[in-house]
């Protein structure tokens, strides 16, 4: 009996220790962004949705894509640090791995079929904003990104804070809620690196 | 955005210009109109409806004043006891003049309308209650109230495919105006923010401007004293926040520029340029 209790307090040492471990560790991860010597800080928009799974023509594994092969957001969707918009690549972009790359798949022998019959696959949008609002993507990542010195190839991390961590889903879903209280309560926190709090800077 | 922050923030946008007005102003968007090469051709009205999703009501609702031009050309008779040749027309073109201490702003019950730091007299769509205040308080009578749905029925398709993604299309029971094509602004403000550095003067020319086939509205920014805008306004000798000009002396006939209610001590943000006339 009482060599089964000191067991069981030894398990319960063990397991304090295990936990401690797994604190310290996730604290470290957690830091380790904040590790990246960037110019300044920025704050992080904060705000859960619980989005509804879109079902796009072909269903695209973000998940492969960037965290199996470390591919950069911006290799496709290169319009993000140009333009208002991301931008959905256009076919010819996938085409130009999956010429050769996993040629057997029945996703990529559809993807072909599209690309053979040049049709572009009809892609749902996701994230989409009201039309009364005016978003650009380029000054945000020149703030976010760009400006902060904030290494590109960990821009995944700050497209994340709208987009959620794409790196863990096959078709993107909304994961934030992207309303106006999402918006402002980010601009605000950032308010000292410029973020606009007017009403016409965004609602047009 | 709470409710605390607009009450507490109520008052920085409520200001007259006696007291500064909205006291940081980035840029202070302005016009002058020179109507001595203003032929009236309505070209700027034109624009002004494509560019900004204007609907067009038709004969019966404009005969009720349920137009919805933001910008209107005035005709006015010079010579009113004369037969129509010899009248003498002139043209007015008349817009928001996105008042520096505006009357419209105080009025409106939910700070739909409000001064942004460009200078500019916003009407926030979404905020709208359409209570139609800022409208009776207009002394320009440039406020336009949707009293229909027009994005029902005004652009039947394929017509829907010109509307200008850059502004909304305004739905019922909401207040519209001219916004200064604000559009344009903020795609020019975007434009110069990416390439760090500031608006250049001639970065922005509002719909109305492009499209004047004199060249008679010029727009830019009075913060800016190289802009043409800007010299123009010294050169007449108009300033922002003085109201009581003593007009000089006929005789200097250089001097033309006038802002129109100057007196209500409203501030409007466009001065016109008074047209020359032979003495008769």
């Amino acid at each position: 009996m009482a060599a089964n209790n000191r067991s069981a307090n030894l398990n319960v040492q063990h397991r304090k220790g295990f936990v401690l471990a797994w604190v310290f560790g996730m604290v470290a991860l957690l830091l380790a962004p904040a590790a990246i010597a960037t110019k300044y800080d920025v704050n992080a928009p904060t705000g859960t949705h619980e989005g509804e799974d879109v079902a796009q023509p072909i269903e695209f594994p973000h998940n492969i894509h960037v965290k199996d092969n470390g591919i950069n957001c911006m290799y496709c969707h290169t319009y993000a640090r140009r333009s208002k918009v991301a931008g959905i690549p256009p076919t010819s972009k996938c085409m130009g791995c999956h010429k050769v790359i996993a040629t057997d798949k029945p996703r990529i022998k559809k993807l072909t079929e599209f690309w053979t019959n040049k049709t572009p696959p009809p892609w749902k949008k996701v994230h989409d904003l009201p039309d009364f609002v005016h978003f650009t993507h380029e000054i945000h990542l020149k703030k976010l990104v760009f400006d902060r010195d904030f290494p590109v190839e960990n821009v995944k991390e700050v497209c994340a804070f709208c987009h959620g961590e794409l790196e863990n889903m096959t078709v993107a879903k909304k994961v934030k809620p992207l309303n106006m209280g999402f918006c402002v309560g980010c601009h605000i926190a950032n308010k000292e690196l410029g973020a606009p709090g007017d009403c016409w800077k965004c609602h047009k | 955005m709470s409710l605390d922050n607009i009450l507490n923030h109520w008052s920085d946008y409520r200001k007259g210009s006696e007291e500064g007005g909205h006291h940081d102003y980035e840029h202070r968007w302005a016009m002058a109109i020179n109507l001595d090469i203003c032929n009236g051709c309505n070209a700027c009205s034109t624009a002004c409806y494509a560019e900004n999703n204007l609907a067009v009501v038709g004969k019966e609702r404009f005969e009720k004043g349920q137009a919805m031009h933001w910008l209107r050309i005035e005709r006015y008779w010079d010579q009113q006891d004369k037969d129509y040749p010899e009248q003498g027309a002139s043209f007015l073109p008349m817009m928001c003049q996105h008042c520096g201490s505006a009357t419209c702003e105080p009025v409106c019950p939910v700070a739909a309308t409000y001064h942004t730091p460009d200078g500019l007299n916003a009407q926030v769509y979404n905020r709208c209650i359409g209570s139609r205040y800022c409208s009776n308080n207009c002394p320009f009578r440039v406020r336009y109230f949707n009293f229909y749905s027009y994005y029902e029925s005004a652009w039947p398709e394929p017509m829907e495919q010109q509307l200008n993604p850059d502004i909304s299309v305004r739905d019922k029971g909401v207040m519209e105006k001219c916004t200064f094509c604000v559009q344009r602004i903020r795609t020019a403000k975007d434009k110069a923010k990416m390439e760090d550095r500031e608006v250049q003067d001639g970065e922005v020319m509002t719909a109305c401007a492009q499209a004047c086939p004199t060249s008679a509205i010029v727009f830019g920014d009075t913060m800016d004293e190289n802009s043409v805008v800007s010299k123009l306004w010294k050169k007449h000798q108009v300033e922002r926040g003085v109201y009581a000009k003593t007009k000089l002396a006929k005789k200097d006939k250089d001097l033309r520029g006038y802002r129109i209610f100057e007196e209500l001590n409203v501030d409007p943000s466009v001065m016109y340029l008074d047209r020359v006339r032979e003495d008769i």
